[in-house]
């Protein structure tokens, strides 16, 4: 999962991101001006978008609804210094999914953010299950059947987001996009080791479900029907 | 309280009652004199009367007498019927006509009045004419004096009377006049009342100031509602002003504490190795500082703000620039910037030594934030014509212009981003406009985009 954070405060910018990269095991992109931010969203690469109310260049409400304006659906979180009723509701109705007062608890920021994740995703419980496969994303742990399997963070990020859309084809470059921010060098034969220690760990822990390759295509999470 | 409403009422009334008793007593002296005349009239009246009763005695002397049997006159009546000679013909029955004995040789003919005992007459003196025995040889003209008295009790009876008519219709007037009046002052003094009311309603949440139809209509009304529209649109544009430094500060202090509410949940969210620790405290103590700075500049232009125009202490302007400078040089050398200074001599104006630090250092810290490296800072200072004029200038970005206008403003940035990157809290224009305009100089500011920014300040000087 990518997220992308507009704030003019650079060093709360920062602090958000490393708190989401450790607390919610997403990749991190940070904007410090809003007209920026703005650009950033047009290749829709996010999964979620969380954005300061005052920024320079662009404010955020302008920015949910351009956003919003232009079909995009990615779930947006307005963080805001001014509890000001009228201004939540406006942008709540100008598109933004959820928001936070300043100052806010970074816990809370974390667990919203992977509520907004989810939901964006179509899923509204923190336990996915596919198959005998299950995946609880608070405590970011995987089960085989009840037993605990052991993933590398890259690896639980690539499962997490397969598990999200069992079944259907997700193309390296879409993986790409949503698991890496702008500060690594991605390489798509990053993606196909970690796919493969990803296989190898679901086998070793017994697990039916595996991810297959699409020839030219992508992966799919694929798993048998649970027998009855 | 004092009411406009009763003290009118009471003027009016008492206008109107010394109308009323003036009135009062001349009716009354005119009442006197016409009623005095009717009672004459009546005397003379009832005289006749008595003349008429002058008959014929029958006597040998052909005397004349007096016949009471066809006499109809009030009994309370004294009169006193004389021949020429002053015999009496015939007196009335009262036992006051002995009073009249006497008059009738001291008296002209006319009116007077006399006091018998305590009752007092008006009195007629008349001479008339009895002709008797008319059939025979033309008649024997027989002259008699008669005197005929009433008493006056009667006329000063109507006289009260008419006096008593007088003041109850007066004072009937009066309470008919006051309570119209207090009615219908009700009903002109509306405007007052409805004026009253549309200014309860302002509050500072509600700042609509709308006075009735009537109210506007009212031409005495119109200074009071224009100078309270004035008042209003002054308080307004103060609270307003106010209101938003207090918006802007929150969101100030908000933000430097959820950053550094962050910083610290950030630390803690996992083990930390002791060099994380010690970078992450080091970040703290500068978001910490800068909260300081922030707090601190607040307070000063509060400070600065609150205590208005006070005597100032006497401060070489000059001087005060050159130390600055010497003190600012480690700190631009670090960002490449020279600062140059063109201030011989001292300077005096009358600004209190502590701002006049602040003031300086703001700008001149201001200037070598925004100055790329290699760039030069220029501060001159000249005085002329009892102005000290001090010039800061720049060789930085400049000021787009669409934000010349606002620079002084609280909070205001230009570029949030970049400012915040620097460490600017938004006030040290602000506090520098807050000092200069304290002590009635001028702050201005020119930039050309690209090349540079003056800050030009004026102070009067000392002499």
């Amino acid at each position: 999962m990518r997220v992308l954070i507009i704030e003019d405060e650079i060093r709360l910018a920062a602090n958000i991101a490393a708190a989401l990269r450790q607390g919610a095991g997403v990749a991190v992109d940070c904007s410090h001006n809003g007209r920026e931010g703005l650009a950033l969203t047009e290749a829709e690469h996010y999964d979620l978008l969380l954005l300061d109310l005052m920024l320079p260049a662009l404010d955020g409400l302008s920015i949910v609804r351009r956003v919003r304006a232009r079909g995009d659906r990615t779930p947006i979180l307005v963080l805001t210094a001014r509890d000001e009723r009228s201004q939540v509701v406006t942008l709540l109705n100008a598109g933004a999914d959820d928001y936070l007062t300043k100052p806010f608890d970074l816990g809370e920021l974390i667990a919203r953010v992977k509520a907004l994740i989810r939901r964006g995703k179509g899923a509204a419980d923190s336990l996915l299950t596919v198959g005998r496969l299950s995946m609880n994303a608070v405590e970011q742990t995987v089960r085989c059947g009840g037993q605990l399997i052991d993933l590398s963070p890259t690896e639980y990020r690539i499962l997490e987001y397969l598990m999200f859309r069992p079944r259907a084809i997700v193309s390296k470059r879409e993986l790409l996009e949503h698991l890496y921010d702008y500060t690594w060098e991605h390489h798509s034969n990053v993606i196909e080791a970690h796919v493969s220690n990803l296989r190898k760990r679901l086998r070793t822990a017994g697990e039916e479900a595996t991810v297959e390759t699409v020839r030219g295509r992508g992966y799919r999470l694929e798993a048998p029907e649970p027998k009855l | 309280m004092r009411s406009l409403t009763r003290r009118l009422i009471v003027g009016v009334l008492l206008a109107e009652l010394s109308c009323a008793a003036g009135f009062a007593v001349v009716a009354i002296v005119h009442e006197m004199h016409v009623r005095r005349r009717a009672f004459d009239i009546m005397l003379r009246g009832r005289a006749d009367s008595l003349l008429g009763a002058v008959q014929d005695a029958d006597d040998p002397e052909a005397n004349v007498t007096v016949d009471r049997s066809e006499l109809v006159l009030p009994a309370e009546d004294i009169y006193e019927v004389l021949s020429p000679t002053g015999r009496v013909l015939g007196e009335s029955e009262n036992g006051d006509a002995r009073a009249l004995r006497g008059l009738a040789a001291s008296q002209k003919a006319g009116y007077f009045e006399i006091r018998v005992g305590r009752v007092h007459y008006r009195v007629l003196r008349t001479q008339g004419v009895r002709v008797i025995d008319r059939l025979e040889n033309g008649g024997t003209r027989r002259p008699v004096v008669l005197i005929y008295g009433a008493p006056m009790r009667h006329l000063f009876r109507e006289v009260v009377e008419a006096a008593r008519f007088y003041v109850l219709t007066s004072v009937l007037l009066l309470a008919v006049t006051g309570a119209v009046l207090a009615w219908l002052l009700g009903r002109w003094l509306s405007p007052l009342r409805e004026l009253a009311l549309s200014a309860s309603r302002v509050s500072v949440s509600s700042w609509e100031f709308a006075p009735t139809e009537n109210a506007l209509r009212t031409r005495e009304l119109n200074p009071i509602i224009l100078s309270m529209r004035q008042l209003l649109a002054g308080l307004r544009e103060a609270f307003e002003r106010q209101r938003r430094f207090t918006g802007d500060a929150a969101h100030e202090l908000k933000t430097s504490v959820t950053l550094l509410k962050s910083s610290l949940q950030l630390l803690t969210m996992g083990r930390r190795n002791a060099e994380e620790y010690e970078a992450g405290l080091g970040d703290l103590t500068i978001d910490i500082q800068r909260m300081e700075e922030l707090t601190e500049r607040m307070l000063a232009l509060a400070r600065i703000e609150e205590e208005g125009e006070k005597p100032a202490e006497v401060v070489d302007l000059g001087m005060t620039v050159r130390s600055l400078a010497e003190r600012l040089k480690p700190l631009a050398g670090a960002k490449q910037v020279t600062i140059g200074v063109i201030a011989d001599g001292a300077c005096l104006v009358s600004v209190q030594a502590s701002d006049a630090e602040i003031l300086s250092s703001n700008l001149l810290m201001n200037a070598v934030q925004h100055s790329p490296a290699g760039a030069e800072v220029r501060v001159s200072l000249t005085a002329q014509d009892g102005m000290a004029e001090m010039r800061v200038v720049d060789q930085g970005d400049g000021i787009p212009e669409s934000a010349l206008p606002h620079i002084f403003e609280r909070f205001y940035r230009t570029d949030a981003s970049r400012s915040r990157q620097s460490g600017g809290t938004g006030l040290g224009l602000a506090i520098c406009k807050a000092i200069v305009e304290r002590s009635r100089g001028t702050i201005a500011v020119e930039s050309a985009t690209g090349r540079g920014t003056w800050i030009i300040v004026r102070l009067p000087t000392v002499v």
